[in-house]
């Protein structure tokens, strides 16, 4: 009985921990935190100091259930159509396979991550950092498929991928996953089959996903069944009034609010954190992670003081590109009492981090440094 | 005073599975209509719009839908069911054509049944 030595109300909140679901049951259950079936983020004590995030650490959200695993089972036969183009046809990943490839690194965070700081308190899961990771895609560029297909049709103004998710009879197709990013994105684009040089799982959208580096997560489309170049956003409800930057007091998603796609420049400390035991007077080091979303990091500050005076961090680990994000490292020296650590980051075309989230209905791309601060005690 | 402190704690207790809550035995159906209406909705929604339980599973009524959240899982509370009834969520759209009416009995029906 693991359980025996716990006071009854740690107890409960131990009964509580949901179990990985099924289709997730072969990640790192000790350093993940499962909020619900379809949402499961990494704790950010486990985030670690390596560049990429392992599969088995990755955060997993699914906006839909994912359609049964035995489409895993030949996934070379998996079908893609490709539409809006010249030549438009259906092809197997099979065939896909055989043009040139490219792999990306890139973070893949959710739109939602950070939600969880809001004081407001917006609907949709409480993500800390933990939904966003820094992994390797690899597949058939989307521009070499465009080429390969007689090239964009004219009047193509978005990138629109649909998944595969079975949707039941009845319901509006307009329930169907699908989004749509402004044609621009298509020259980073990869139609992918392989997550950190393995196949990709269910769980992450194998056999194969629209990944759109520099953008947030529910851009990359999942079982991805239909790629096509578009004059218009899709009619989903997920494009459409959901994924919106509305104002905190709308009461619905406005569709011709701003769309969330790109990610903003953003960093945040993973240690030490309140959670690393008693820290001691004297050096130290403050490390964590920074990214530009599309564009290269250029520097990282950390302040210990809650930021009333700034330090340059040093960043640290291979560059991996401008979708990337970067490892820093910064030595300071920690007296006694208590320290507000944080840390922001300016990325190459001079965009800084911000103090304050951008107030919106849904919580989506808080990027405050001061929200993602932490305090420690020094003895 | 006193007794009301008292009392809120023990249902946060009860909330937390650290003891039975014996004084609550479920919703009781016969005595509350609306959790039978709300049974109902879920179950048939109203056409031509589709049912709740054509996508989500609830123990309560018996539904195993499978593409959106299982909301005995979620235990969302009324408010949220109420906003993502009327607002939509993800890919799951507003359903505006229900009545206020039809939206609060849903609501209240799932938040009731799923409680923790």
């Amino acid at each position: 009985m693991a359980l025996a030595g716990l006071a009854p109300w740690q107890q409960a909140f131990a009964q509580e921990a949901r179990p990985l679901p099924a289709y997730a049951a072969w990640k790192d259950a000790s350093a993940m935190i499962v909020h619900s079936a379809n949402t499961i983020e990494l704790r950010r004590t486990a985030m670690g100091d390596g560049v990429i995030t392992p599969a088995r650490q990755l955060y997993v959200r699914n906006n839909l259930n994912p359609p049964n695993a035995d489409i895993l089972n030949d996934r070379d036969a998996w079908k893609v159509q490709v539409d809006g183009v010249r030549r438009p046809r259906t092809l197997t990943l099979a065939e896909l396979k055989k043009m040139p490839t490219e792999t990306v690194t890139m973070v893949l965070q959710c739109s939602g991550n950070g939600r969880g700081m809001f004081p407001s308190k917006p609907s949709g899961t409480p993500w800390q950092v933990g939904a966003a990771g820094c992994v390797m895609w690899t597949g058939v560029p989307v521009r070499e498929l465009v080429r390969t297909l007689g090239g964009a049709d004219a009047g193509a103004r978005f990138l629109t991928g649909t998944g595969g998710e079975v949707i039941p009879a009845g319901l509006d197709p307009k329930t169907r996953v699908e989004r749509s990013v402004p044609l621009a994105a298509m020259e980073d684009a990869i139609v992918a089959w392989e997550l950190n040089g393995q196949p990709i799982p269910l769980a992450h959208g194998g056999p194969l996903r629209l990944i759109v580096p520099g953008f947030t997560g529910v851009n990359s489309v999942k079982y991805v069944k239909r790629i096509a170049l578009t004059s218009a956003e899709s009619d989903s409800s997920i494009q459409q009034t959901d994924y919106r930057m509305s104002a905190p007091d709308a009461k619905a998603m406005n569709p011709a609010d701003p769309s969330v796609w790109q990610m903003p420049p953003k960093s945040w400390i993973n240690s030490p954190l309140p959670e690393s035991g008693k820290l001691r007077a004297g050096p130290a080091v403050i490390k964590g992670v920074a990214f530009g979303g599309t564009n290269s990091v250029k520097q990282v500050e950390v302040s210990t003081d809650g930021g009333a005076t700034w330090k340059v961090a040093r960043l640290v680990g291979p560059d991996l590109g401008r979708f990337a994000w970067r490892e820093f490292a910064a030595d300071v020296d920690l007296s006694a009492g208590t320290h507000q650590l944080a840390s922001r980051v300016t990325d190459v075309k001079g965009r800084t981090q911000p103090e304050a989230r951008i107030e919106n209905k849904a919580g989506y791309l808080n990027t405050s440094w001061r929200d993602h601060s932490v305090t420690v005690t020094v003895a | 005073m006193k007794s009301a402190h008292l009392a809120r704690r023990v249902a946060r207790l009860a909330a937390l599975g650290v003891i039975a809550w014996s004084g609550y035995a479920g919703p009781s159906f016969a005595a509350d209509p609306d959790l039978a209406q709300g049974r109902q909705l879920f179950l048939n929604g109203v056409a031509p719009l589709p049912a709740c339980a054509l996508c989500h599973t609830l123990r309560d009524a018996g539904s195993n839908g499978a593409i959106g959240p299982n909301l005995d899982e979620l235990k969302p509370d009324a408010a949220r069911v109420a906003a993502v009834i009327r607002s939509g969520m993800g890919p799951m759209p507003a359903f505006t054509a229900l009545t206020d009416a039809q939206v609060a009995v849903l609501a209240r029906y799932v938040s009731t049944v799923t409680k923790p």
